[in-house]
């Protein structure tokens, strides 16, 4: 049955192509050892993975080789939005509600060998967001900010409608996409060649180093880059209240060719993805492991 | 001393600058998400007049969320708040995914997120529901993020408040979004789900209360939704004393005319919103400081916005009404609510300016079902006029008004009596809206025609009947007038025996039209019944003719389910009627008069039936007749009993078989009248043929009954049967046993010149039905027809023949 169901995905393509993408591997992650799990994120070896812990979503890291689950934050939405640094390090914002409801957001690390958390960002009100360059990590806020090294290499951020691109420590804005409502989901390709990001209302794109266009991926929320010529997307409808679908898309970064790795009535979303590996969720926070290979 | 100076100043500069960098930062970031968008499948439509489905200038909920998202994002941002929003326009572009959204609130460094929309009931159309409800996400009561409780708590007051809107409960209705949707789990509303900030969703009102969408297409009315999101969060973050501007609205209204565009409306809802309303907002020294034109679209919503605090005239007028105005306070930071009620301008007395029925000595009497209509110069006092309503000699009837109360209709409940001189009085205490009475009272007479019902006609299946149980079962009512065949079906419900309806076959109903003889309607079965139990029909009293007259009373007709062809004894089949060969119609010498045979695969047994079809030239007692031209091998004798299965056609027309004895003498027997549809099982006696002697089947007549019905159709016949009194001796002719009276219908009492040992009565089939070991039988519980009676006496039994009648 688990056969029948790979080879039925495996002929899901979208568009022509010489392509032919077949899914080796899909397991079910964390089954009955934890609840609900939202929003992971592999780092780069795909070894360790980060996801928001049941409905209040606090951090937890879980080691895919050992099959240790280790706290990090039980702040509330501390999850939702970590990162791994290139250090290895996991990189997240913490937030406080003051007496006059005002947010404060701080920056912390959490150094995965020695267990232990850092504040790196103090508690500020605004906006905290993290960059992950090829030498170290950033973190913005509107009156302070952190870097890990003075020349975090290569990086790239979104602020608003302006795609934020950081080459050997220097900063260049583009806006290469009509966007009102801003730019989401930034990330550089794993060869630090490419920037992948969404514009809201307009869909994903690929662009170079300098801002230029180079291709437009469609519709598809929450891309990241698989390696560095395909990308891993969500592909969600909604009534405008409720998810009504949601699937797990395999894109070519040129735009070329499209495949559903997933059913659209999987309700699988917020994909990540490293060394070879997708993890992904479900709307109801079943993570899910997938491995493919692709015939080019 | 200089450079002390100079060090101040600079400090004091510094620490202003750094200040207000600081409260710059620092004001409460709103983030604001207009719900739905793009006119598309996920967006809602409510379709209204004048507006056609699809229309954008409708009502669509996208349209109002985001004019109310524009007002928030405008107020706040003159209150000094910081925000955000996720849309500007109304595309399928611009409606943005729920994930995407979510992120967009999360990384905008916002304080509170709001969705804003408005409900729906689901019910498909208009709904009497119309109030705020608001979500947070988790159970009720215990939010993932409680500072999301108190953001909707601080909102709430603020919704509730409207009084613009009627609403048909008082309170604002708070949940968890995992309470309101169970059947979701945990996953809740997709905007509430991975937002990490204080996050509620608004449904702030019904839009499919027709009235509401009506005000939701108004931007001011919307614009005031957004200033009460304001003020929500002003008393989220504590900021209730930081703005200085305050602002008045309210919903004009005629006084008294209810609206009739629109069903189902709450309160003063009911009333009729005042288009194009000119309102002036006015200083203590009457200098109109904003002028207000209410639009056209059915709302009367007017606004003032950003007023300085202090007493103000608020002044409407329009040209079909009194002007009215009104003092209020405008308070900073809050709402002022002032409604107006406006009284319309009538300044003549009130008249009939139009009426029905227009009658004068001389004139055809008046349908007895005829409604009195009025037509007034104004809208009618209701009360007043009903009072002043007096009809002579008086009727039962029902007031109902139109035309916004300028048109008044009576309708008798049952009809007027025949032939009957009446006179309405309307009196002069009758008056408008206004409250000036009619100068004098207005009088109407008219004279009814001699007939206020209609009549039955005829029916199948009437009272007691047998109806074929076979899916395709007709029913048919017919009357003395051309019925009214608009929804003409459903004064008609066929129930089985507990009470449930037995459907009807839409598609095959079959109504009178111009030019028959008489009314009726066929309706057909939709699904076989079950033979041997209970059915009724009954007939609504509204059923009413082409003029308006109905029935007097409602009618019920009970029947019984059965199969035709269950019910064939183990007679002998004589004739098939499996072909038309041998059966001919004869020539006849009238005019207009035709007949045909055919074989018909509408039949009862085997494959075919015979079909005579009819044509009468006018309601005379006319015969067709169908020649049997072959010889039945079968030779029939008043002893014999027939089986004749026949299709009816209701055409109360009569059918006889015809004999030929061999003196050659015809003999015609009444086999059935046709008074029912389908198929049925007709048994008759030969009693008719004169004794002694032998006769062959030769034709079958069909004879025109006297009445307007059956001047054309059709008739099936199937299997005919001969019942030979089998297992009955002859009877015995030379003995002294009489048998008395016969024909009997109490007892039959034997006599005999010997003693009579026993007595049994015989059916044709020799069953013996009852039996006395006396000399009489009782009767009076025998089904009428010809039977045998067995009388023992000593060693000899005796038969006689008797025929039972009641």
């Amino acid at each position: 049955m688990k056969q029948l169901l790979l080879s039925i995905l495996g002929c899901c393509s979208l568009l022509a192509g010489a392509q032919q993408v077949t899914v080796v591997k899909q397991e079910r992650l964390l089954q009955g050892v934890e609840g609900p799990a939202y929003y992971p994120v592999l780092d780069r070896t795909g070894a360790r993975l980060l996801f928001a812990s049941g409905v209040e979503y606090g951090l937890k890291l879980y080691d895919m080789n050992t099959g240790a689950v280790t706290p990090v934050s039980n702040e509330r939405c501390a999850g939702i939005d970590a990162t791994f640094g290139n250090d290895g390090n996991v990189y997240y914002v913490g937030q406080k509600i003051n007496e006059n409801n005002l947010i404060y957001r701080t920056g912390y690390k959490f150094d995965v060998n020695k267990a232990s958390i850092d504040i790196v960002l103090e508690a500020q009100h605004g906006a905290v967001t993290h960059a992950v360059g090829t030498r170290g990590v950033a973190m913005r806020g509107p009156r302070k900010n952190y870097a890990s090294a003075r020349n975090i290499g290569t990086a790239v951020d979104v602020q608003g409608s302006n795609l934020l691109i950081t080459v050997n420590g220097k900063q260049h804005s583009y806006s290469p996409v009509e966007s009102y409502a801003g730019y989401l989901w930034p990330s550089l390709s794993p060869d630090g060649t490419k920037v992948l990001f969404f514009a809201a209302g307009a869909g994903a794109f690929v662009t170079d180093l300098n801002g230029k266009v180079l291709a437009s991926l469609g519709n598809y929320e929450m891309p990241c880059w698989y390696n560095n010529d395909y990308v891993v997307a969500q592909n969600a409808t909604d009534d405008g209240h409720q998810f009504t679908s949601s699937q797990i898309m395999l894109l070519k970064a040129d735009g070329t060719f499209r495949h559903e790795l997933t059913k659209s009535t999987s309700m699988s979303m917020q994909p990540t993805s490293a060394a070879g590996k997708i993890v992904y969720t479900t709307v109801d926070g079943l993570l899910y492991v997938m491995e493919i290979s692709i015939n080019d | 001393m200089k450079k002390n100076i100079l060090s101040f100043a600079f400090m004091l500069l510094a620490a202003v600058f750094g200040v207000s960098r600081a409260m710059a930062q620092e004001v409460p970031h709103v983030y604001i998400n207009p719900g739905h968008g793009g006119h598309d499948s996920d967006d809602r439509n409510v379709v209204i007049p004048p507006f056609a489905q699809g229309d954008t200038l409708g009502f669509w909920e996208s349209n109002s969320n985001l004019w109310k998202g524009f007002a928030l994002k405008e107020i706040l941002t003159k209150k000094g708040y910081q925000t955000s929003i996720s849309r500007i326009s109304n595309t399928t572009a611009d409606d943005l995914a729920l994930s995407t959204i979510v992120y967009l609130s999360n990384h905008s460094g916002a304080d509170v997120f709001y969705s804003i929309h408005s409900n729906a009931s689901g019910s498909g159309g208009a709904t009497l529901v119309n109030f705020p409800m608001g979500f947070y996400r988790g159970y009720t009561g215990q939010p993932v993020i409680p500072r999301a409780a108190d953001l909707l708590g601080a909102l709430a007051p603020y919704i509730i408040d409207n009084s613009s809107t009627v609403w048909s409960s008082p309170n604002y209705a708070i949940y968890g979004d995992w309470t309101f949707r169970p059947e979701w789990g945990t996953q809740g509303y997709g905007v509430l789900r991975g937002n990490n900030i204080p996050a509620i969703l608004d449904e702030g009102s019904f839009h499919d209360y027709y009235p509401e969408a009506y005000r939701l297409i108004n931007h001011e009315y919307c614009w005031v939704e957004g200033w009460s999101f304001s003020l929500g969060a002003d008393a989220y973050f504590g900021r209730l004393d930081q703005y200085g501007l305050g602002m008045i609205t309210g919903t004009i209204r005629d006084d008294r005319v209810e609206r009739v565009d629109i069903l189902r409306m709450l309160g003063a809802d009911k009333r009729l919103p005042v288009n194009e309303a000119e309102v002036k907002l006015k200083d203590a020294d009457g200098n109109v400081l904003q002028t207000y034109k209410c639009d056209t679209i059915r709302n009367g919503i007017y606004l003032f916005k950003y007023v300085e605090p202090g007493t103000y005239t608020v002044e409407v007028s329009h040209p079909k009404y009194f002007s009215q105005s009104t003092q209020v306070q405008v308070t900073a930071n809050a709402k002022t609510y002032q409604n107006f009620d406006l009284k319309r301008v009538r300044d003549t007395p009130p008249m009939v300016v139009e009426y029905s029925p227009r009658w004068s000595e001389g004139d055809d009497p008046v349908l007895c079902s005829t409604p009195i209509v009025l037509q007034f110069n104004w809208d009618m006092d209701t009360e007043s006029v009903e009072e002043a309503f007096e009809l002579e000699p008086a009727v039962e009837g029902t007031i109902k008004w139109e035309d916004t109360n300028y048109r008044l209709i009576f309708t008798p409940d049952d009809a007027y009596d025949v032939d009957t001189d009446y006179k309405l009085t309307l009196k002069k205490t009758a008056k408008h809206g206004g409250g000036i009475e009619m100068e004098e009272d207005f009088v109407l007479n008219f004279r009814t025609t001699s007939r206020n019902h209609i009549n039955k006609l005829a029916m199948f299946p009437e009272e007691g009947d047998q109806v074929h149980y076979k899916a395709g079962a007709y029913v048919e009512f017919r009357s003395d007038s051309l019925l009214n065949a608009k929804d003409l079906y459903t004064f008609f419900h066929i129930y089985d025996k507990d009470g449930n309806d037995v459907e009807i076959n839409k598609r095959n109903i079959k109504n009178n039209k111009k030019g028959d003889a008489y009314g009726y309607i066929r309706l057909s079965l939709l699904k076989a019944l079950n033979p041997d139990e209970q059915y009724k029909v009954v007939v609504d009293k509204g059923v009413s003719d082409t003029v308006g007259i109905h029935l007097a009373e409602p009618l019920t007709f009970n029947f019984t389910a059965v199969d035709a062809s269950a019910q064939t004894t183990e007679a002998n089949v004589v004739e098939e009627f499996e072909s038309a060969d041998g059966f001919s119609a004869a020539p006849s010498e009238v005019d207009g008069l035709t007949a045909s045979v055919s074989a018909n695969t509408d039949k009862l047994f085997g494959s075919k039936s015979l079909q005579l079809s009819y044509t009468f030239p006018d309601d005379e007692e006319n015969e067709a007749v169908v020649n049997v031209d072959k010889t039945l091998e079968t030779t029939f004798s008043s002893l014999d009993k027939i089986h004749l299965h026949i299709m009816g056609d209701m055409s109360f027309n009569h059918l006889n078989l015809l004999f030929t004895g061999e003196s050659r003498a015809v003999v015609s027997v009444p086999v059935a009248d046709l008074t029912f549809h389908g198929w049925r099982h007709v048994s008759m006696p030969l009693t008719a043929l004169p004794e002694g002697d032998k006769y062959q089947l030769t034709g079958i007549s069909l004879v025109k009954n006297e009445t307007v019905m059956g001047r054309t159709g059709a008739i099936r016949l199937d299997n005919l049967l001969v019942e030979k009194p089998v297992g009955v001796e002859e009877v015995t002719a030379n003995s002294t046993v009489k048998v008395m009276p016969n024909p009997a219908s109490d007892y039959v009492v034997a006599t005999a010149d010997g003693y009579i040992t026993g007595i049994e009565l015989i059916n044709a089939s020799g069953q013996v039905l009852v039996r006395n070991a006396s000399n009489y039988i009782n009767v009076s519980d025998i089904p009428a027809g010809v039977y045998f009676v067995r009388v023992y006496t000593g060693e000899m039994v005796t038969t006689r023949k008797v025929a039972v009648a009641h």
